[in-house]
C-alpha cells in the first residue's frame, strides 16, 4: 500500500532533477548593455567568438540589434532571428535605411557626402538604369538611351543632372519577350540583387556587397564567405569584390544569356580583368578603389543615366597630361575629408596637415596619393597597404596628342602583357 | 501483523517523507533562484571620461551621469561623489564653491568634509586613472 | 474533532465501486489539482510579467529566456493550463456519461458548466497576455466577434476592449480579468463546486441496497489514492514542462505587413473552423453559446434516472442526454482536427 506511494514519490524527485538539469543545460546568459542603445541585448551568449565588425563599431557601443534587428532577450535560435533585419544583411537596400540610417550614421547629412544610403539607392551600381535603358532601346520599347526605369522606383528631389525620378522596372509590363529573357537572365548584378550561384559570384547585397569582402585574397575564396559568414565591414575593398561583379564575363544579347568567361586564371594580372580587357600595370597592380572615387562607385546622389556619366577618373587624373600637372591639394584644414577618409581605411595611410595630395577634377581627393619633395608621387594600396611610386606624364617622351587624353588612348602604348 | 511488518511499514514511511521533502526544497530552491533573479542589470561602476585634454589644469567638471564631480589640480586628477552620504540624493554646488543637500540640506566643503549635518561622513573620494591612451577613467566600486 | 472543509470533502468512507478510477476518471481531482498549479506559478509570473503593450512580450521573453526556471514556470502554466481543459471537458462527459447530472446534482452540474466557461475565458485572456505576433490575428478576430452581436455587440466590445481598437487599454483589461475577475470567478465557483458535490450526496452511486457490492473505502484510503493521483501528474507536468516549450513569438509590430500565421490557439480551433463556413455571428457567437445552453438544459430534459441505473457508465435511461453530449462533443473533435489540419 504504502509502496506505491514512495514510488510516486521517487518518480516526482526524478521529474524535478530532470527539470533542474534541463534547466542547467541552457547556456548561461551572456548580457551586453550597448552604450548607443542602453537596452541589453543577450546576442553574444551565442555569438561570444564572432569577429568584430569593424573599428568604427565596436560591439560595446552598438550591440548587435541596432544594426540586425532581431529579438534582444530570446535566447531560442528561432525567436531570436526572427525579427533580423535583412536575414543575414541588414544592409540590403530594402532595409538599409532602418540598419545603417539615421541621421548620426549613413544618411541624411549631405555634409562632405555623408548620406551614403541616398546616394547609393540612386547611383547606377542599385538601380542599374543603364543596362535596362540601353537594353529596351536596343529592342525598341523607348525611344531614346535615356534612363526612365530602374530596378526600384527611386527619386532624387534635388535633381542636378534632370532626372527626378525612376520608375520600377517591370518585365510583366514589357511586350517584347527578349526584354523578359533579360529580366531573368541579366538582372544579377546590382546591388538590389542576390548573386548568381558559384563561389566567383559570392557577395551579399546592398552596402555589404562591396564594404564585406567575401573574397579577401587571390586564390583562394573563402568557404565562409560562400555560406555569408563573414562578420566584417571595410573600406579597404579589394579588387577581387569587385571582381564578384565586374570582369566576370559578358552578356550576348542575341541570346539575352549571360556567358561567363572561361579561363582559369593562376595569377593577379590574369585575374585582374577579363581576358579581352586592355588594361596598364598600374590597373592590376592596383585595387580598384585605389583610383576609383567614392562618387564614382557609390553615386554622387544624383540620377544618372548611365555608367559612363559618373565615371570620370583617368590616367591623367594622377599623371596630368604633356601639358599639365594632375591637381593637387595641400592639407592645411585639419577638418579636410581626406583625414576622415584617411582615418577610416585604418592604418593604410597617416596623413599629416601640410602633405600635398592629388585631387581629381570634380576635387574629390585622392587621400591615398601624396606628392614627395622631388616632385613625384607616392600612392598606398588602400587593401594592400603596398606603396607605389609615379611619375606625372609632363617632362616625358610620351607623343600622345593633346585632344587623345582618355586612357583609352594611353593604353595604345602602355597596354600590359599578359 | 508481526514485529518485521511494522518496522517495514516505518521505512516506507520515511522513505516517502524523505523524498517528498527532497522535492520540497528541490521546488523551493528553484523558487528562491527564479524570485531573486535582477531584471535590469547593476548600473555601471566604470566611466570613461574622455581624454585628459578635456580637462585642463585647474578645472571643475560636474559629471551628472555618475554624478560626481571631477578636479584637476596640481596634484593631479581626483574626483568626489556627488551622492549625499546622508540618505543617496544627489547634492548641488552651492554659491561658496561647497555643496549642498536638496533633500536634507546637508552641506558640505569643497573638499567634501561636512560643514553641517545631518550627514556625518564626507562626500566620498573616488577612484581616477589616468590610461596609457590618454583617456580618463573613474571608478565609483 | 472540529468539523472543518477538508473532512468536508473526505467523508470518513464512501463506496468503493464508485471511487474506483474506472469510474471517476480522478478528473475533478485533477481539474482541482491542475488549478493549484496555475495558482502558483500564474502567481509567479506575476513578478516579471509586466502588462504594457511595450513591455508585455518583452518581459515574457525575459521569463521565459533568462529568469533561472523562469521558463519551467511558464511551461508548467501554460501546459497546466491545456491539461485544466482536457481534464474539465473530460469530468463534463464523464458526468453526462454516467448520468450523475440529474436532480439533485443538477445544480452542481451547472455550477461546473459555468466553471467550464470560466476556464475557456481564462485560457483564452492568458494566451492574449502574450501580446506577441503569434497571438495577434486571434486576438483580432476574437475581438472583432463581439462586434458581430446584434444591438448588444458595440458596447461589448468597448467593454471588453476599452476603446476603439486593441491597445494598452485592451491588455491591462485582459491582464485584470486573468489574474484577478476570472481567477476570483473560479476559486468561488470551484469551491463551491467542490463543497455540493457532499451536500448533494456524495459521488453518484445507487442506494446501498441496489448496490452488488457494497465494500467502500476509508477517508485514509481516498487521500492516499489523491496524493497518488498529485505526485505522479505533477511529474508528468515536470517532464512535459521541461521538454515541449510554450509557445513564443516576436512582440506585436507596430507597422507589421507581414500577416503571419493566424491560428487561434487549440481549444477555439473548432470556432475558427465554423467560422469560415458562414455568417460569424452565427458560427463564432450563436453556436458555441448553442452547445452551452444545450449542455445546461440536460438535466431539465432528463429529469430523472431509475435509482437502479445510478453509479453506472452508460445508464439505459440516460441515453438521450448521451447521444446529444456525444455529438456535441464529437462535433467539437472534427471541427478542432479539420482546423488543426488546414
Amino acid at each position: 500500500m504504502k509502496r506505491t506511494i514512495s514510488f510516486a514519490a521517487g518518480i516526482l524527485v526524478l521529474a524535478l532533477v530532470f527539470s533542474a538539469w534541463a534547466e542547467a543545460r541552457r547556456p548561461q546568459p551572456m548580457p551586453l548593455t550597448p552604450t548607443l542603445t542602453g537596452e541589453t541585448e543577450y546576442c553574444l551568449t551565442c555569438h561570444a567568438d564572432l569577429e568584430e565588425i569593424s573599428p568604427s563599431h565596436p560591439v560595446e557601443t552598438y550591440g548587435c540589434v541596432v544594426c540586425h534587428g532581431g529579438e534582444r532577450l530570446a535566447l531560442d535560435a528561432d525567436l531570436a532571428h526572427s525579427t533580423m533585419r535583412g536575414g543575414k544583411n541588414p544592409s540590403d537596400l530594402a532595409v538599409v535605411e532602418e540598419s545603417c540610417g539615421g541621421s548620426d550614421c549613413h544618411s541624411g547629412q549631405a555634409a562632405d557626402e555623408r548620406d551614403h544610403i541616398q546616394r547609393v539607392l540612386t547611383s547606377v551600381q542599385a538601380t542599374y538604369a543603364g543596362a535596362i535603358a540601353n537594353i529596351r532601346y536596343t529592342f525598341g520599347a523607348q525611344p531614346d538611351l535615356n534612363a526612365y526605369l530602374g530596378t526600384r522606383a527611386v527619386q532624387d528631389t534635388t535633381t542636378q543632372t534632370g532626372i527626378t525620378s525612376l520608375a520600377a522596372f517591370d518585365p510583366a509590363r514589357e511586350t517584347n519577350p527578349a526584354l523578359q529573357t533579360f529580366a531573368e537572365n541579366c538582372l544579377e548584378c546590382h546591388l538590389n540583387s542576390e548573386p548568381r550561384p558559384g563561389d566567383e559570384y559570392a557577395r551579399f547585397s546592398g552596402c555589404a556587397a562591396c564594404h564585406t569582402p567575401t573574397a579577401t585574397t587571390f586564390p583562394p575564396r573563402s568557404r565562409d564567405a560562400a555560406e555569408g559568414l563573414v562578420h566584417t565591414l571595410t573600406t579597404a575593398i579589394p579588387y577581387t569584390q569587385c571582381n564578384t561583379c565586374h570582369n566576370r564575363g559578358n552578356y550576348d544579347l542575341r541570346t539575352m544569356t549571360f556567358a561567363p568567361r572561361d579561363d582559369q586564371p593562376a595569377d593577379r594580372i590574369h585575374d585582374y580583368y577579363q581576358p579581352i580587357a586592355q588594361f596598364t600595370r598600374c590597373e592590376w597592380t592596383l585595387d580598384c578603389i585605389d583610383c576609383h572615387t567614392r562618387s564614382e562607385s557609390m553615386g554622387d546622389g544624383d540620377i544618372h543615366n548611365n555608367q559612363k556619366e559618373i565615371q570620370y577618373v583617368q590616367c591623367r587624373t594622377c599623371h596630368g597630361t604633356l601639358d599639365e600637372l594632375p591637381h593637387t591639394r595641400t592639407l592645411t584644414d585639419p577638418n579636410d575629408l581626406a583625414f576622415r577618409l584617411a582615418a577610416l581605411n585604418q592604418g593604410a595611410r597617416h596623413l599629416e596637415l601640410g602633405d600635398t595630395i592629388i585631387v581629381t577634377e570634380t576635387g574629390e581627393p585622392l587621400w591615398n596619393t601624396r606628392q614627395l619633395p622631388d616632385g613625384t608621387f607616392e600612392l598606398v594600396g588602400k587593401a594592400t597597404r603596398q606603396y607605389f611610386t609615379f611619375r606625372p606624364v609632363m617632362g616625358t617622351a610620351c607623343e600622345q596628342k593633346p585632344d587623345e587624353q582618355e586612357s583609352r588612348y594611353c593604353h595604345q602604348c602602355h597596354s600590359a602583357e599578359r | 501483523m508481526n514485529e518485521k511488518d511494522v518496522t517495514r511499514r516505518d521505512f516506507l514511511k520515511l522513505i516517502t517523507n524523505g523524498l517528498l521533502t527532497l522535492s520540497g526544497l528541490l521546488g523551493l530552491g528553484g523558487i528562491f533562484r527564479f524570485l531573486t533573479y535582477q531584471t535590469d542589470p547593476s548600473p555601471p561602476t566604470e566611466f570613461d571620461l574622455g581624454p585628459t585634454t578635456n580637462y585642463p589644469d585647474g578645472s571643475r567638471t560636474v559629471l551628472p551621469r555618475v554624478p560626481a564631480v571631477l578636479l584637476h589640480t596640481k596634484d593631479g586628477y581626483s574626483a568626489l561623489s556627488l551622492v549625499c552620504t546622508h540618505l543617496g540624493c544627489t547634492v548641488n554646488e552651492d554659491d561658496s564653491d561647497g555643496y549642498v543637500c536638496p533633500c536634507h540640506t546637508s552641506r558640505f566643503s569643497a573638499n567634501g568634509s561636512v560643514v553641517r549635518g545631518p550627514a556625518d561622513r564626507p562626500l566620498r573620494a573616488l577612484r581616477v586613472e589616468e590610461h596609457d591612451d590618454g583617456r580618463l577613467w573613474l571608478y565609483t566600486a | 474533532m472540529r468539523p472543518n472543509f477538508f473532512h468536508h470533502l473526505h467523508p470518513p468512507s464512501i463506496p468503493a465501486e464508485q471511487s474506483r478510477f474506472r469510474y471517476t476518471l480522478g478528473a475533478g481531482g485533477l481539474g482541482i489539482f491542475l488549478s493549484l498549479v496555475l495558482l502558483v506559478t500564474g502567481a509567479l509570473e506575476m513578478f516579471f510579467y509586466i502588462p504594457s503593450p511595450e513591455q508585455a512580450a518583452l518581459s515574457v521573453q525575459t521569463l521565459t529566456y533568462l529568469v533561472p526556471y523562469g521558463g519551467l514556470i511558464r511551461n508548467l502554466h501554460y501546459w497546466a493550463a491545456q491539461a485544466l481543459v482536457v481534464v474539465t471537458v473530460v469530468h463534463l462527459l464523464r458526468v453526462i456519461f454516467t448520468g450523475s447530472f440529474v436532480p439533485p446534482r443538477r445544480f452542481n452540474y451547472l455550477l461546473g458548466l459555468g466553471l467550464l466557461a470560466l476556464i475557456l475565458f481564462l485560457d483564452f485572456t492568458g494566451y492574449a497576455l502574450r501580446w506577441d505576433e503569434g497571438v495577434r490575428w486571434a486576438l483580432v478576430a476574437g475581438t472583432n466577434l463581439l462586434k458581430t452581436i446584434p444591438s448588444l455587440g458595440k458596447s461589448l466590445y468597448g467593454l471588453v476592449v476599452g476603446g476603439s481598437t486593441l491597445g494598452a487599454a485592451t491588455l491591462i483589461r485582459f491582464y485584470s480579468w486573468h489574474v484577478f475577475g476570472l481567477t476570483l470567478a473560479v476559486v468561488i465557483l470551484g469551491i463551491w463546486h467542490a463543497f455540493r458535490v457532499r451536500r448533494d450526496g456524495g459521488i453518484a452511486a445507487p442506494p446501498p441496497k441496489q448496490r452488488t457490492n457494497n465494500a467502500r473505502i476509508s477517508r485514509f484510503e481516498l487521500v492516499r489514492r489523491e496524493v497518488l493521483a498529485m505526485l505522479l501528474s505533477a511529474a508528468a507536468l515536470f517532464v512535459l514542462a521541461a521538454l515541449l516549450p510554450a509557445p513564443i513569438a516576436a512582440p506585436i509590430q507596430a507597422a507589421s505587413d507581414s500577416l503571419g500565421e493566424a491560428r487561434a490557439p487549440w481549444f477555439f480551433l473548432w470556432i475558427q473552423q465554423l467560422l469560415r463556413l458562414g455568417n460569424p455571428f452565427w458560427m463564432g457567437v450563436a453556436i458555441p453559446l448553442i452547445a452551452l445552453t444545450t449542455f445546461a438544459a440536460l438535466p431539465y430534459l432528463f429529469e430523472t434516472l431509475p435509482t437502479d441505473q445510478q453509479g453506472h457508465w452508460f445508464p439505459r435511461a440516460g441515453r438521450g442526454a448521451q447521444a446529444i453530449a456525444a455529438g456535441i462533443v464529437l462535433a467539437w473533435l472534427v471541427l478542432t482536427i479539420l482546423e488543426s489540419l488546414r
